[in-house]
C-alpha cells in the first residue's frame, strides 16, 4: 500500500459538495447509492494485475469529499472501461461512466494523465495514435495494402474544438 | 350536465378552520393571515386556527359553531382529505349536520410540504381556502345507504397467511372458502426445515394447523382450484373458482400412494425443488392436506397402470374442471411470494454447477423428510468448505429489485447453523453487506452463530467459476480491501423474495394496485395495512411484501379481524357519491356502459334509457366524462361544485 493511503485524513481538506458535483456529471449520477459492496473491485481485471486500482475505494474517497487525492492521482486513468463493474452493480452505480467523469473534472481542473498528454500530441502531429513512416508502409505494401497518408488536419480540427490544442492543458497534472 | 340550480336550504352559513398541524402547515402559511382572509369570504360567518384541528377539543370547535352558530357549510383547511375526512364527516355528523357538508382545502400536502417560501406559501393557502368555500357553498346533503353483508369470506392462498387468516374467520363464526392452487395447502413454509430463530421444527408448528383447516367445520377448502373470477363490492362479493380437474376422485382416494408406486412416469418434484422426482401421479409431500392424489395430465402417458393397482377405484381420466361460485362478504388475498431465480445472475453459475444452491433447495436438502433424509450431501459426500451469499436477488438494480427481502439474513443464518449441527468440521463462509437481525431474538441467534465459528465475512462476491472440482468464490474482502478467492464444495444463495408469479393475475381479478417493488399495495403503508383501496379486500402475508413467519401470521391475523368486522356489523355503508342520470336528456345508446369498471350501469329496456346500481357505482365520473349528451352527472361532484372551485382560484390570479 502506497505511502498515501497511510496519511490519516485532515477533515477540513474534504470537500463535501465533491460527491455533488460528480452526481451532476454524466455518468456519475448515482454515485450516492453505493453501498460499499465491494462488487466492482472483485470483478476488475485491472485489479488482478494491480491491487492499487480499487473502484470502490475511488467511489468511497468521492463520497467522503477526497477531491484533490482523487483528481490527482493516477488510478482514474487506470479503468480499462470494460464495463464488467457496471454491469454488476447491484446498486446502479455506474461505475465505468463514473471513472470517465471523474476523468472529465480532472481535465477540466488541469490534471491530466501525462501519458495522455503524449498521446494527444501524437494525435495531433500524426492524426492517430501511432505514427505512420516508411517502415509502416513498406509492411502494408507487402500485404497487398495501400499505403497510409499522414494527415493531421481533419483530427487537428476536432482537437481546437474541443479545447485540448488551444488550451495546452498537457503536461500540467501531477 | 345536469342544468338544474342546486338548491340550497336555508342561509349559507360558512365556517372555516384553518389548522396549523403543528409546524406542518404553520412554518409555511401564515394562519393568522390566512383566517383573516377566510373571513372576508363571501358567506363566511365565523373562520378560526387551531393547533390541530382533527384532535378532540379541535373537533369540538367546530361542533360548537355548528349548534351554535348555525353553520351549515364546514370548511377545514388542513391536511389530505385521505388523511382526515372521515374524521371531520363524523364530526359534522355528531353536531347534527349532514357529513357531505364539509369540504376540506388541503394545505399541507397541497402547499406547506411542497413550499418554502411562507409569502408564496400563504398566498397558494389562499387560494385553495377561496376555491374550496365556493364549492362548499354547492354542496349538497347526501343519504349514506346500506347494504347487507354476507356473513362469508374468501382466502384466495392458503400458505400459512392463508391458513392463519381462515382459521380466525372460521373461529370467529364465519364460513371461509379457502382456495389453494397446488394440490395441497401449506405453501413454502412446509418446505422447511427449521425455523429461526428458536430453531422449531417448520413441520411441526405447521401440520397441525393444516389438520385444524381440514377439519375446521366453518372452512370449505378448495384445493388444486383458481379463482376464474370476482364481481360485486364489499358485503357481496360473487367470487367464480375453477376446481381443477384432479383425475382422482377424492371422495374415494385413501392416500395410500399405490399408485404413485405403480406410476412409470418420472418429473422433478416441485416441492423438493427438483432434486428428487415425483411420479406423474402425484401428492405434494406425504403429509399433504388434503392428503389426495391428483395427475398431472401434461406429463402422464395414460399407461393407466395406476387405475389397475387403486383399490377405492378412484381414478377417473374423464374427470372435467368444474365451477364453482359462491357468494362472500369480504376476501382476503393470501397469495404469497416465489424466489428469486438465480438464473438472473449468471455470474453465480446457478445453471452451470450443481453445487450452488439457493436457500430453499437447502431447506429440502437438510430437512429429515427431503430426498437426503436430512443428511447434507453434494454428490454423495460431505461437504468440507461451505459458503452462503446474501442478498441474491434483493436490493440489486440489476434484476430490478431494489427492496431488501427481509428473511435471508436469519434464514442464512440458521441454514448455516444446521451446517455445523450437521457436518461439524465443516468450514462455513457468510458472505454478507449487512447483517439485519431486527427480529426478537435475532440478534441473539446472529451470534450464537458466529460462535459457532461461522465466519462472516464483508463482501459481496462478484463472481463464482471452477477450479479443478472445486468452486470458486471472487469477492472484495472490503474490512481488508482485498480481493479474495475463497474455495468451496458447496455455495448457497441466499435467494431473496419476488412477488407471485400471479400476482398480476390476481391484482386484475380484484382491481388491486402494486406497489413499485411489484408486491400487493396495501391502503395506507402505516395506518391501513392489511386494507386494500378496495373496500373489503384485505391482504396477508407475502402477496403484499416480503416477511418472515411471525410477520406473515400477524398480518393474516390482522387481515383477518378486518375482514371479520364488516360481517360481524351485517352491513356496510356505501358511499352515496355515484352517478345520476338525467332520465329526460338520456338516449340511451349505452356509450357510458362500456366505459364503466364496476359494472354499475345497465340499460333499461323498457324506457329505453341507462340507470345506475348505486351500490355498485364507485363515483369514478368516467361515465358522465363519456356522455355524448351530457346528462350524467356525479352527485358531491357535479360541474357547478367543480367550475365555482377552479372560478375561485382563478379569480385570484393577478
Amino acid at each position: 500500500m502506497s505511502q498515501r493511503h497511510r496519511k490519516k485524513i485532515a477533515i477540513d481538506s474534504l470537500d463535501s459538495t465533491f460527491k455533488f458535483q460528480v452526481a451532476r456529471e454524466r455518468g456519475g449520477e448515482m454515485i450516492v447509492r453505493c453501498f460499499d459492496c465491494g462488487t466492482c473491485s472483485a470483478s476488475c481485471p485491472v485489479r488482478q494485475v494491480n491491487e492499487r486500482f480499487n473502484p470502490r475505494r475511488i467511489v468511497h474517497m468521492v463520497l467522503l469529499g477526497m477531491r484533490q487525492q482523487v483528481l490527482t492521482d493516477d488510478f482514474v486513468w487506470l479503468c480499462a472501461s470494460c464495463y464488467t463493474c457496471q454491469e454488476r452493480c447491484p446498486q446502479g452505480v455506474k461505475i465505468a461512466d463514473l471513472m470517465i467523469a471523474l476523468r472529465n473534472i480532472a481535465v477540466r481542473e488541469g490534471h491530466i494523465h501525462p501519458f495522455f498528454s503524449v498521446q494527444m500530441k501524437i494525435l495531433s502531429k500524426a492524426g492517430r495514435l501511432m505514427e505512420i513512416g516508411d517502415l509502416e508502409n513498406k509492411k502494408r505494401c507487402r500485404f497487398n495494402l495501400p499505403p497510409l497518408r499522414q494527415d493531421a488536419s481533419q483530427v487537428r480540427v476536432l482537437l481546437e474544438k474541443s479545447g485540448f490544442l488551444s488550451d495546452d492543458k498537457e503536461g500540467k497534472g501531477d | 350536465m345536469a342544468k338544474k340550480k342546486e338548491k340550497v336550504v336555508g342561509d349559507l352559513r360558512i365556517g372555516v378552520y384553518v389548522c396549523h398541524c403543528g409546524l406542518n402547515i404553520s412554518a409555511t402559511v401564515d394562519v393568522p393571515e390566512l383566517v383573516k382572509f377566510a373571513s372576508s369570504l363571501p358567506d363566511v360567518i365565523v373562520a378560526r386556527d387551531y393547533p390541530y384541528v382533527c384532535s378532540d377539543p379541535g373537533q369540538k370547535l367546530i361542533m360548537k359553531d355548528i349548534q351554535k352558530l348555525g353553520i351549515n357549510r364546514v370548511v377545514t383547511a388542513s391536511c389530505s382529505p385521505r388523511l382526515h375526512e372521515s374524521t371531520f364527516r363524523k364530526t359534522l355528523q355528531e353536531a347534527g349536520l349532514n357529513p357531505y357538508c364539509l369540504e376540506i382545502a388541503n394545505i399541507r400536502e397541497h402547499c406547506s410540504w411542497v413550499h418554502a417560501d411562507i409569502v408564496k406559501g400563504t398566498e397558494k393557502a389562499k387560494r385553495l381556502v377561496a376555491s374550496a368555500v365556493a364549492r362548499s357553498s354547492l354542496l349538497e346533503p347526501l343519504d349514506v345507504k346500506e347494504a347487507p353483508v354476507t356473513p362469508q369470506a374468501l382466502v384466495i392462498g392458503a400458505g400459512i397467511s392463508g391458513i392463519q387468516a381462515a382459521l380466525d374467520i372460521a373461529d370467529a363464526g364465519f364460513k371461509v372458502h379457502l382456495v389453494e392452487k397446488e394440490p395441497s395447502i401449506g405453501g413454502h413454509m412446509a418446505q422447511l426445515d427449521k425455523t429461526f430463530p428458536t430453531l422449531d421444527c417448520s413441520a411441526c408448528i405447521l401440520t397441525p394447523k393444516m389438520v385444524q383447516v381440514e377439519r375446521h367445520p366453518n372452512i370449505r377448502l378448495y384445493a388444486y382450484s383458481e379463482i376464474e373470477g370476482i364481481d360485486g363490492f364489499v358485503g357481496n362479493f360473487t367470487a367464480r373458482i375453477r376446481r381443477k380437474a384432479t383425475f382422482v376422485d377424492w371422495d374415494k382416494c385413501t392416500g395410500c400412494n399405490d399408485c404413485a408406486e405403480a406410476c412409470p412416469v418420472k418429473v422433478p418434484d416441485e416441492f423438493n425443488m427438483g432434486l428428487s422426482e415425483r411420479k406423474a401421479i402425484y401428492r405434494s409431500f406425504p403429509q399433504a392436506v388434503p392428503n389426495k392424489f391428483v395427475i398431472e395430465r401434461d406429463v402422464c402417458i395414460e399407461c393407466k397402470k395406476c387405475q389397475k393397482v387403486c383399490k377405492p377405484d378412484a381414478i377417473d381420466y374423464d374427470m372435467e374442471d368444474e365451477l364453482v361460485e359462491v357468494q362472500v362478504g369480504t376476501i382476503v388475498v393470501a397469495t404469497g411470494f416465489d424466489q428469486f431465480n438465480p438464473s438472473l445472475k449468471p455470474e453465480y453459475g446457478y445453471d452451470q454447477y450443481e453445487n450452488v444452491i439457493t436457500g430453499l433447495e437447502f431447506e429440502r436438502l437438510s430437512s429429515p423428510s427431503g430426498p437426503t433424509g436430512g443428511k447434507i450431501l453434494i454428490g454423495g459426500r460431505e461437504p468440507k468448505d461451505v459458503a452462503f451469499i446474501h442478498c441474491v436477488g434483493s436490493r440489486d438494480e440489476t434484476v430490478g429489485n431494489e427492496y431488501c427481502s427481509r428473511v435471508c439474513c436469519m434464514a442464512t443464518a440458521k441454514q448455516a447453523h444446521l451446517v455445523k449441527e450437521r457436518v461439524p468440521q465443516a468450514n462455513v463462509t457468510v458472505f454478507y453487506m449487512d447483517v439485519r437481525a431486527f427480529g426478537k431474538g435475532f440478534e441473539e441467534f446472529y451470534m450464537r452463530v458466529k460462535e459457532e465459528g461461522v465466519f462472516y465475512r464483508r463482501a459481496n462476491p462478484a463472481e463464482i467459476y471452477r477450479r479443478s472440482q472445486r468452486l470458486v468464490i471472487r469477492a472484495e474482502d472490503t474490512l481488508l480491501g482485498k480481493t479474495v478467492e475463497v474455495e468451496a464444495d458447496l455455495v448457497v444463495l441466499a435467494a431473496g423474495m419476488v412477488p407471485n408469479i400471479n400476482t398480476q393475475a390476481v391484482a386484475s381479478l380484484l382491481r388491486l394496485g402494486r406497489s413499485s417493488d411489484g408486491f400487493l399495495m396495501e391502503a395506507h403503508p402505516k395506518l391501513r395495512p392489511v386494507e386494500t383501496a378496495i373496500d373489503g379486500i384485505y391482504l396477508a402475508g407475502c402477496c403484499q411484501g416480503p416477511k418472515d413467519i411471525p410477520d406473515a401470521v400477524a398480518q393474516a391475523k390482522g387481515a383477518a379481524s378486518s375482514a371479520i368486522a364488516p360481517m360481524a356489523r351485517g352491513k356496510v355503508e356505501v358511499e352515496p357519491i355515484t352517478a345520476v342520470i338525467d332520465e329526460d336528456l338520456c338516449s340511451g345508446c349505452r356509450i357510458c356502459e362500456g366505459v364503466c369498471e364496476y359494472g354499475a350501469l345497465s340499460f333499461d329496456q323498457q324506457k329505453e334509457i341507462m340507470t345506475v346500481n348505486e351500490v355498485l357505482c364507485k363515483g369514478c365520473g368516467a361515465c358522465g366524462a363519456t356522455c355524448p349528451s351530457g346528462c350524467i352527472s356525479l352527485k358531491h361532484y357535479t360541474d357547478q361544485q367543480i367550475m365555482a372551485q377552479i372560478g375561485a382560484i382563478l379569480s385570484h390570479v393577478r
